[in-house]
C-alpha cells in the first residue's frame, strides 16, 4: 500500500475513533494518551489516567483502596492489548484478587521479592530494567507494605534517576505506599482516605463486608476530592467469593 | 568436461563430497558414492585432462580413500564408467557410447524383473542395449526404454543439479593475546555474532539457541548454551543475552579463543495488523526476562495463574509468554477493592466477645474490633492436605480492614491479609 494512502487511513482511521480505549496504531506516541483507571470520578481528576512518561504515586492509610485502583489501572491496561508488570517487594498481591478485578493475568508480569533478604534495592532495579524495555504499558511498585524507613533509606536519586528512565517510554510508573514517596514533574499524586466501610445489614451471622469507600485528592492542594467505591472481594468462604 | 568419482569402499557421504569440492564447487551426490563433479572452466589450471584425473586422486589418497574416477564430456558416462572402471578412465569426446559399449547392464541399476528380462532377451551389455530399436524398446518396456538406451549410448537425461554444502552456523575466533573481563569479550562476541547473524538472515534462518564455547588459558573450556523463549536473528540481542549469561557464570580465566554456533530454524513469517496493538517483540522480551535473572532463576518472577480449588492462595507462577491479545475482553461492572495477603499468615492473638472477635492482636497489627462479618466457614482437601478454616472480615480501630481466619483443625487464628 503506498505510504500517503496508509496515513490517510490512519488519520481516518483516528478522526473516527469511537472507542477511548482502542489500541493504538503502529507508529502513534502512545505517550500522549494517559493510562485510564476505568473509574470515571477517579480518571475525572487524573485528567484521564495516569501520564505516561511519568511517575505517579497513590498512597493512604491501610484500607483506603490503593491496591484495588492500582488493580483498576492494571485491567484497563491489559484489556487494551497491553503488558503490565506489578513489582511486589513485600509478596502481597493476591492474584484471585488481580482477577477478580479484571486483570488479564497472562499479560500481568509479577515480581515477588522474598521478604527474608532486602527485596528493595533490587526491586527498584528490576523496576528500572522493565521501563527500560519500553514492553510494558503500566509498572506498579508496591511501597505500602516496605516498611516507610527502608524506603527513606534508598538513595536520594532514586526516584530522579527512574524518572530519567521513564521519561522516554510509553509507560506509567505507579507506586502505591502508605504515604508520600515520589513522582515525576509531570506526574500525579493522588491521596486515599477511608471511610468508613460498607457492610450488609446489622450485625450478626451471615453478615458480609460490601466494600471500602474512601475519598480520593490529586495533588497536595486539592480543595475537594471524590469518593472512591471498591466492592469488596468475597472470601474463598463467602457467597460473593465463591461467585 | 564432468568428472565420476566413486569408492568401491562405501565411503561416507561426505568424504568423497570433500575432496570434489576441492576442485569445483558444482559437485551432484548420488548417494555415499558416486559423486558427479563439472569440471568445466579448469584447463587453465591443468590443461590435459590426465593431470587433472591425477591430482583428484592424489587428493583422495591423501585421505586414504580408494578412488576411481572417469572423466568424460557426458555425465551419464562419467557416472557409468567410475563405476565400472578403477583408477583413472579419461573418455575423448564423442567415444562415450564405444567406452560404454563392453560395460554389464546391471550398471544401468535396473530392478531384478527387468534385468532378468534383458537376460532372457540375451542383452548382456550396454554396447547391445545400444544397438536395440528404440521404437520397439519403447512398445515393449514403454517410455522407459528409450530412456535405458539413451543411458546406454551415454546420452545425458537430466542436468546437473548441485548439492548444496552442509550449512554450518558456527564462527570461531582465535585470539592473539587472551583476554580478561566481559568489556572486552562484549566487542569479540559482537564481531562473531554479525557474521554468525548475516549468513543466518542470508538463508533464512534465525537462531533459536546460541551456544558459546571459550577456551581459556589454562586449556579449559568454558561452555554455556542459551535457548530463549523465541528465536532471533538480532547480533545485539544475542550479545546481550549471551553477556548477561556470563554475568552470571563467568569463566574463571582468560579467554585464549572463543566459538559461537548458533541453532538455525526457519523464519517467521509475521502478519502485522493496522488495528491490533502491537504485540511486543520476541527478542525484547527475552532480553527483558534474561535482565531479571535474579527473580526468574529463584522462581519469584512470572505470570501467575489461578489454580482450579477453593483452597485459599492457591496459585502457580508460570513463564511470563503472553499470546496474542484479546482486546476488550469483559470486565467487572464495578471496581474491587484486593487483599493484600500476608505470607504466610500472621499468627494473631484474638479475644473473642459474642461469639465473635473482640481485638486482635498480630506482628504490625493490633487493635480493637469495631465492626466485623462473619464467621464464614471453609473446608477442603479432605482427601489430601485437609483444611478448614472459619473467616471474619474486622474492621479494627487503627481503621484497617482485615481478613482473619481459625484454623478449626489447629484452633490457632491467624490474619490472613489486609483489604485495600
Amino acid at each position: 500500500m503506498p505510504s500517503a494512502l496508509k496515513h490517510a487511513l490512519e488519520d481516518l482511521l483516528r478522526a473516527r475513533r469511537l472507542q477511548r480505549d482502542a489500541p493504538p496504531l503502529r507508529g502513534e506516541d502512545r505517550r500522549l494518551r494517559p493510562l485510564p483507571t476505568g473509574i470515571a470520578a477517579v480518571d475525572g481528576v487524573l485528567g484521564g489516567g495516569f501520564p505516561r512518561g511519568q511517575s505517579s504515586e497513590v498512597f493512604g492509610p491501610a484500607s483506603s483502596g490503593r491496591t484495588g485502583l492500582a488493580l483498576a489501572l492494571l485491567a484497563e491496561t491489559t484489556r487494551a492489548g497491553a503488558l503490565a508488570a506489578w513489582v511486589d517487594p513485600s509478596d502481597t498481591l493476591d492474584p484471585a484478587a488481580a482477577a477478580a478485578a479484571g486483570v488479564e493475568l497472562r499479560r500481568l508480569l509479577w515480581l515477588r521479592g522474598d521478604t527474608r533478604s532486602r527485596p528493595l534495592p533490587a526491586s527498584i532495579a528490576a523496576v528500572g530494567t522493565l521501563v527500560g524495555s519500553g514492553l510494558f504499558d503500566a509498572v506498579v511498585l508496591d511501597l505500602a507494605g516496605v516498611s516507610p524507613g527502608d524506603v527513606g533509606r534508598l538513595p536520594g536519586a532514586t526516584w530522579i534517576r527512574l524518572q530519567r528512565m521513564i521519561e522516554e517510554t510509553p509507560a506509567a510508573l505507579v507506586l502505591i505506599a502508605g504515604a508520600h514517596v515520589a513522582h515525576g514533574p509531570g506526574g500525579v499524586s493522588l491521596s486515599l482516605q477511608p471511610k468508613a466501610p460498607r457492610w450488609s445489614g446489622a450485625p450478626g451471622p451471615g453478615r458480609l463486608l460490601r466494600g471500602l469507600t474512601a475519598e480520593a485528592r490529586a495533588g497536595r492542594h486539592a480543595l475537594r476530592g471524590v469518593g472512591l467505591e471498591l466492592r469488596a472481594l468475597g472470601g474463598s468462604s463467602t457467597p460473593e467469593g465463591r461467585r | 568436461m564432468f568428472g565420476g568419482l566413486h569408492s568401491p569402499s562405501l565411503p561416507s557421504e561426505r568424504a568423497l563430497l570433500e575432496i570434489a569440492r576441492e576442485f569445483t564447487p558444482r559437485v551432484e551426490a548420488r548417494g555415499p558414492t558416486p559423486v558427479l563433479l563439472d569440471l568445466h572452466g579448469l584447463g587453465r589450471v591443468w590443461p590435459a585432462p590426465e593431470a587433472l584425473g591425477r591430482a583428484i586422486l592424489d587428493s583422495a589418497r591423501g585421505r586414504d580413500l580408494v578412488a576411481h574416477l572417469a572423466l568424460a564430456f557426458s555425465r551419464t558416462a562419467a557416472l557409468l564408467l567410475t563405476q565400472a572402471r578403477p583408477g583413472l578412465t579419461i573418455v575423448p569426446a564423442g567415444a562415450e557410447a564405444e567406452a560404454l559399449a563392453p560395460l554389464p547392464v546391471a550398471l544401468l541399476g535396473l530392478d531384478s524383473d527387468r534385468e532378468a528380462l534383458f537376460h532372457r532377451w540375451g542383452v548382456r551389455t550396454l554396447g547391445e542395449i545400444a544397438r536395440l530399436p528404440a521404437t520397439g524398446l519403447a512398445e515393449r518396456l514403454g517410455p522407459e526404454g528409450p530412456r535405458l538406451r539413451r543411458m546406454a549410448r551415454g546420452e545425458d537425461e537430466t542436468p546437473l543439479v548441485p548439492t548444496p554444502p552442509p550449512e554450518s552456523f558456527e564462527c570461531t575466533l582465535e585470539l592473539e593475546w587472551p583476554v580478561d573481563g566481559l568489556e572486552p569479550l562484549s566487542f569479540l562476541l559482537g564481531r562473531v555474532l554479525e557474521s554468525l547473524c548475516d549468513g543466518l538472515r542470508d538463508r533464512g534462518r534465525r537462531a533459536a539457541g546460541m551456544a558459546l564455547d571459550l577456551r581459556l588459558v589454562d586449556g579449559k573450556l568454558h561452555s554455556r548454551a542459551l535457548r530463549p523463549a523465541a528465536p532471533s536473528i538480532e547480533a545485539r540481542t544475542w550479545r546481550t543475552l549471551l553477556l548477561l549469561d556470563l554475568e552470571t557464570h563467568p569463566p574463571h580465566d582468560a579467554v585464549q579463543a572463543l566459538t559461537v554456533r548458533a541453532e538455525p530454524t526457519p523464519s517467521r513469517a509475521v502478519q502485522f495488523s493496522l488495528l491490533d496493538p502491537a504485540q511486543p517483540s520476541p527478542e525484547r522480551l527475552a532480553e527483558t526476562m534474561a535482565r531479571l535473572h535474579a527473580w526468574t532463576a529463584t522462581g519469584r518472577a512470572g505470570a501467575p495463574a489461578l489454580l482450579d480449588t477453593h483452597r485459599p492462595g492457591a496459585f502457580v507462577l508460570g513463564t511470563f509468554a503472553p499470546g496474542p491479545a484479546i482486546v476488550g475482553a469483559s470486565r467487572p461492572a464495578e471496581p474491587r477493592a484486593a487483599l493484600r495477603a500476608f505470607r504466610p499468615p500472621l499468627p494473631a492473638h484474638v479475644s473473642l466477645r459474642d461469639g465473635g472477635p473482640a481485638f486482635v492482636a498480630a506482628a504490625g497489627i493490633r487493635g480493637t474490633v469495631l465492626d466485623r462479618a462473619g464467621p464464614w466457614r471453609a473446608s477442603g482437601d479432605w482427601w489430601d492436605a485437609a483444611w478448614s478454616r472459619e473467616e471474619w472480615d474486622v474492621l479494627l480501630s487503627t481503621a484497617g480492614v482485615y481478613r482473619i481466619f481459625r484454623d478449626l483443625a489447629r484452633g490457632e487464628w491467624f490474619v490472613e491479609g489486609e483489604l485495600d
